[in-house]
């Protein structure tokens, strides 16, 4: 029995899709592509997969992992992305299979590209949006209110900023790196929104997940 | 695909999943390349439409033919609803995105009555003009089947055509005749004609209909050669009729999320409320190996573990244990669960329940639909007391503790102490639960108790049966409610106000059209959702177009009358449904399709169960 990672892709129609949809849509592709992998020996059994890091409804992703274990140690791996796409629908790829390196529990942060545009047309362009996005950013602190398991709470998000920088490219676009994993995760629209109230502006923000790193910065592989 | 500028309203309503499309196993063609594009339109939401079995059978049919590309079309909950009119985004097909106008045929299956007027409000949202009449050129054909075209009189200003019975053969002969006239540059009307002369095929424009004094239909007479009467089609050899090996497989949870087999068509038993009981008549079976590789196939090409045998009554199905051990054969190696809805009382047994207990365990439903036995007889739900005790003696003994059963309120000829005694029952099934020495121990039994209240539908012998009214179905939820004495069952009860407009649309005639134009431009829809439901609102709409619902709803007819749907035929004759009605005032059950036949009038398409032996014959 080996325990295998796959890192997929999820966009186009699969972004708007929950985890939870998610789980399903993969128990059945893995059902369909007849991967003889580890089931759960309970009354109900099914195929045991589990995800490192659930990726929030509309975000896209190039970078998600899932794991399970195959039951055929001679199992070849790279064939497995072919098999599974075959059994995937449109917006959901795998790009590669090996075997788990890394735990989920070591996960430290993930980088996303944001994309903002804002919503009332015209009102406000693509350079002030920018100044303001600067301004916002530079503030000495950004308070959110963050839902936590004790209930609402106030935090800075400032500390939490571990990279951001303005992306090329059209509109306004932003590469940003916050803490994600178990332990502490930010998610991006935390701040998103934040900067939507202080810009005044109903935005509309395409947010890819590009990366997700362990501690040191290596890739989660 | 969908169209790139609803990205921007996804993320603000509920379940974007929904509205995308792009699933495994959804079929995409090259618009240019097929001569006819077809909408199947759904009158209700993603999830609901998704789990209907007609759709993935049409759909799958209609694609495999070359020529024609079938897409999928739900109606958007109201929050999606505001976005695209805000945004002026017209409804679109989920393969495509195209809007409804890109379409050749909008097609609609009527399942109830309460999604007539998202069926408006759909065609509103497409662009398409909801009158027929406003529809001049050979495009945009607005085509409806299902169980409610039955009597589609409610809807004839709406819809063009109607196909009466099952739509595997009609359907196709209808989207090639389009072809053809579409070639030969004919107009609507010669196509709509020519239609009309095909079986099953209801052109509500070739009829007209003449009314006496006091509302009721004086007659219905047909123009331009359009047939007297419409005879419903029916698929007799049900192994070869077509079957999907593939279905869409939704990327969200839908309401019925499984692979799905239909075992039979039909239902021997006859219920007199049933009205799915007499429409698909006679029962046609398929054999246990054909259900078995269609089952497989099904599971292998959609990934899904759980198959769900589908039937009007499950357990009616001849070879029932033969059919669950061949299934289990692969079906329990390969970890797929067997689900047997619709079972009756007096049909579950040890065997069926060690088959289907192998791979997975839920609660027991039961629908007794009468408290006393009396009623029963009189509604002929042939299930006996001691039946419903044995078996829930069988399945307290295999480990369940949880029980719902199901009834009716408002069933004719009903009296209060019929209505008391739905509490008892209940109460008898909790005694039989400390009555049985093998029961689960160290655990309560749940016994749920739900009642509905009875709305009379054409087709059966009901038909001419008026509705409780309002304030006397609440009465007897009420009865219900004070009868019952122990917190072991719970009770609940469906609001009888919807039952009411249901009432009146399903023994309509032609002057609901107007009522249900105006409701749709005030806005209404999603009636069969409480969330949008207002009984308030309607009693207005019928007010302001001067028509009394209880006309239709409480009224009784007389069996002379000329009902609204006389002229459309599904096999069963109104001398049989007479006979019936008249059986059931004097308390009288009937025996069933393989008991007796009691001569109906299905005979007449030469298979199914009327001309299986007979235990009798043996």
């Amino acid at each position: 029995m080996k325990n295998v990672r796959v890192i997929y892709e999820k966009n186009g129609p699969c972004k708007y899709i929950s985890h939870l949809d998610t789980n399903r849509v993969m128990l059945r592709a893995i059902t369909k592509s007849r991967l003889d992998i580890w089931h759960t020996e309970g009354f109900n059994r099914h195929p045991y997969i589990t995800f490192a890091l659930p990726l929030s409804l509309g975000f896209s992703s190039t970078c998600e992992s899932m794991d399970f274990r195959v039951l055929n140690d001679e199992e070849d791996l790279a064939a497995i992305p072919e098999r599974l796409n075959a059994c995937l629908p449109e917006g959901i790829r795998v790009l590669s299979c090996r075997e788990a390196v890394h735990k989920p529990a070591d996960i430290e942060s993930a980088k996303y590209e944001v994309k903002i545009e804002p919503l009332n047309n015209g009102e406000i362009s693509e350079e002030e949006l920018k100044e303001q996005l600067s301004a916002f950013l530079a503030l000495p602190e950004i308070l959110v209110d963050k839902k936590t398991k004790k209930g609402m709470k106030q935090v800075d998000l400032k500390p939490y900023i571990l990279a951001c920088e303005p992306q090329d490219g059209e509109g306004v676009r932003l590469s940003l790196t916050l803490p994600a994993g178990s332990t502490l995760n930010i998610n991006p629209n935390l701040l998103l929104d934040a900067f939507a109230e202080y810009s005044h502006t109903e935005l509309y923000c395409e947010i890819t997940r590009v990366g997700i790193y362990v501690k040191g910065g290596a890739d989660f592989v | 695909m969908y169209p790139k500028e609803i990205e921007k309203l996804l993320l603000k309503v509920q379940k974007p999943g929904r509205y995308v499309g792009g699933e495994l196993n959804a079929v995409v063609k090259d618009k240019r390349a097929v001569d006819v594009r077809f909408a199947f339109c759904f009158p209700d939401t993603y999830e609901i439409g998704m789990s209907h079995l007609g759709i993935k059978i049409l759909y799958s049919l209609f694609n495999e033919k070359p020529y024609i590309w079938c897409e999928r079309v739900f109606a958007p909950w109201i929050d999606m609803e505001a976005e695209m009119r805000a945004h002026d985004i017209p409804l679109y097909a989920l393969e495509s995105g195209d809007p409804l106008t890109d379409f050749d045929f909008i097609g609609f299956t009527l399942q109830y009555e309460l999604s007539y007027t998202n069926i408006l409000n759909m065609l509103s949202l497409g662009g398409i003009p909801v009158l027929a009449k406003d529809r001049k050129e050979l495009d945009h054909i607005v085509v409806a089947g299902g169980p409610c075209a039955c009597n589609p009189e409610p809807i004839t200003d709406f819809v063009d055509i109607f196909f009466l019975g099952d739509g595997e053969e009609v359907d196709l002969e209808v989207i090639e005749l389009y072809r053809a006239c579409k070639k030969d540059g004919r107009s609507k009307d010669e196509f709509l004609r020519l239609a009309s002369q095909i079986k099953g095929v209801y052109v509500p424009a070739l009829y007209d209909v003449t009314y006496h004094e006091d509302g009721t239909i004086s007659a219905v007479t047909p123009k331009d050669g359009a047939p007297a009467v419409i005879e419903k089609r029916v698929m007799m050899n049900m192994d070869e009729s077509y079957y999907p090996d593939n279905f869409v497989v939704p990327n969200i949870e839908i309401v019925h999320d499984r692979a799905v087999e239909e075992i039979f068509r039909g239902c021997i038993r006859g219920c007199r409320f049933c009205q799915a009981g007499f429409l698909y008549r006679p029962v046609r079976e398929k054999s246990v190996e054909c259900i078995s590789r269609q089952c497989h196939a099904l599971c292998q090409n959609t990934g899904y573990d759980e198959v769900s045998l589908s039937s009007l009554s499950s357990s009616d199905y001849t070879q029932v244990v033969p059919l669950l051990r061949e299934l289990n054969s692969w079906a329990k190696p390969e970890n797929v669960s067997l689900s047997l809805p619709s079972l009756r009382v007096d049909g579950f047994t040890d065997d069926i329940l060690d088959e289907i207990k192998t791979v997975r365990k839920s609660g027991l439903t039961f629908a007794p639909e009468a408290g006393s036995q009396r009623l029963r007889n009189a509604i002929n739900k042939n299930v006996f007391e001691d039946e419903l005790m044995n078996t829930c003696r069988i399945a307290f003994e295999g480990g369940y503790t949880t029980v719902k059963l199901y009834f009716m309120i408002g069933l004719p000829t009903e009296t209060m102490d019929d209505v008391a005694a739905i509490a008892e029952l209940g109460r008898k099934v909790v005694d039989c639960f400390y009555q049985t020495e093998n029961r689960p121990k160290g655990k309560s039994p749940r016994v749920t108790v739900s009642a509905s209240s009875f709305v009379p539908k054409p087709f059966t012998p009901f038909q001419w049966e008026p509705q409780d009214t309002m304030d006397e179905l609440r009465e007897k939820q009420q009865h219900i409610k004070n009868s019952i004495t122990t917190r072991k069952i719970t009770y609940n009860y469906h609001a009888s106000d919807t039952s009411f407009l249901e009432a009146v649309f399903a023994r309509g005639d032609r002057r609901l059209n107007a009522v249900l134009l105006e409701a749709h431009r005030r806005g209404m829809r999603f009636d069969g959702w409480s969330d949008c439901f207002s009984l308030e609102k309607w009693l207005e709409v019928f007010d302001y177009c001067g028509i009394d619902p209880a006309f239709y709803a409480n009224r009784r007819r007389s069996f002379d009358e000329i009902l609204p749907w006389d002229h459309l035929d599904y096999g069963v004759t109104k001398a049989f449904l007479k006979k019936e009605c008249e059986r059931a005032y004097n308390s009288e059950a009937s025996p069933n399709c393989r008991e007796k036949c009691m001569n109906c009038g299905a005979l007449k398409y030469k298979g199914g169960v009327c001309y299986e032996k007979r235990q009798s014959d043996l």
